[in-house]
């Protein structure tokens, strides 16, 4: 575990959240749901309000509104949750149940390997090949001086 | 922790129905057609109308809070939790016995008579062949109910609070499957 397991935690609800549903499944694959799994809260689609500020420290404004599903397992005594952005309700099974079994210390450095580590990999391919397209169309302005 | 209802649109509409009806026919108790699980001392049939009635927009007040229960309320229906009875719009009466007095809960001001609290007054038992009668509307002629476990001193205070209307509370009381409802206006006759 990470000296901070809170933020341990955060980084990997995201990655899962972030993760394609397809990705994830792939993964998960190896990891059956064990017998004592309970669904605390079946998967349940939703609309959250986005909320900005300008430049982060301006007023607050409203974005948007945006789809999520949230679903919660309860593992023998650990509780997995996952908040994951679309309708997709298996993806946000699969990643309650990854934070559920993420969070038990043996099964952890398994999970990290087989799991987190593809779908951080896949995740920077995808942020990598979104940049290098942005870059391919990017425009340089310039202004002529205009002689007086 | 435990699960809430399977499909909490589905099975809190249903329960829902069954509550609606309850309070039109006061004193004419209804089965509930779906028990959720429930932490100690809820009981199930009155979780179910928690987890109907309560969201994010309501206050619970519970008179035997603890934390497993708390979390579980606040989990499953995003509730707020009263300190004070008087705040609460919902509560959760588990120990009928040491209830607190009617008055200590909202009953409304005369401008909005609706900003009164309902009860959940977890009961032993209902016997329809037995008890005090009851009358006014929703109720053909009279309805005969006793609730078991339920103080003598509830029924002096109602009376108290009667002098009131429109203001006053409205109460469900539930023993294992049914519920049974006593809005404001339906009076206890003398015998």
């Amino acid at each position: 575990m990470d000296s901070s397991p809170h933020l341990a935690r955060q980084q990997w609800m995201s990655l899962l959240a972030q993760a394609e549903p397809g990705e994830l499944a792939t993964a998960m694959e190896a990891f059956a749901l064990p017998a004592d799994a309970t669904w605390l809260r079946p998967p349940q689609t939703g609309l959250y309000m986005l909320r900005g500020r300008v430049g982060g420290t301006g007023p607050q404004f409203n974005l948007g509104e945006v789809t999520v599903t949230r679903c919660s397992v309860q593992i023998g005594t650990r509780v997995g949750h996952a908040w994951v952005r679309g309708g997709n309700s298996r993806h946000a099974e699969l990643a309650a149940y990854a934070d559920a079994l993420l969070q038990d210390n043996e099964q952890h450095p398994q999970l990290s390997q087989h799991v987190l580590e593809p779908l951080r990999q896949a995740l920077q391919a995808r942020r990598d090949a979104a940049s290098r397209k942005a870059a391919a169309s990017k425009v340089e302005f310039f202004t002529v001086v205009r002689g007086e | 922790m435990l699960a809430a209802f399977a499909d909490p649109v589905f099975d809190s509409q249903r329960n829902f129905r069954e509550m609606l009806q309850a309070m039109a026919r006061p004193m004419q108790p209804r089965e509930l057609p779906l028990l959720p699980p429930s932490p100690a001392p809820i009981t199930p049939a009155a979780m179910a109308l928690l987890l109907t009635l309560c969201d994010a927009t309501t206050s619970v007040w519970l008179q035997q809070p603890n934390d497993e229960a708390m979390h579980h309320l606040r989990f499953h229906t995003g509730t707020r939790l009263a300190e004070n009875p008087a705040e609460a719009d919902f509560a959760l009466i588990s120990d009928p016995a040491n209830m607190p007095p009617l008055a200590t809960f909202a009953h409304g001001d005369m401008r909005y008579p609706d900003r009164s609290a309902s009860l959940i007054v977890q009961v032993e038992g209902f016997r329809t062949d037995a008890g005090a009668h009851f009358a006014g509307p929703g109720i053909r002629d009279t309805a005969q109910l006793a609730i078991d476990g339920l103080p003598e001193r509830f029924w002096q205070q109602r009376a108290e609070m009667a002098a009131q209307l429109p203001l006053g509370i409205d109460l469900y009381f539930v023993a294992a499957r049914r519920v049974a409802a006593l809005p404001r206006t339906t009076r206890k006759l003398e015998s």
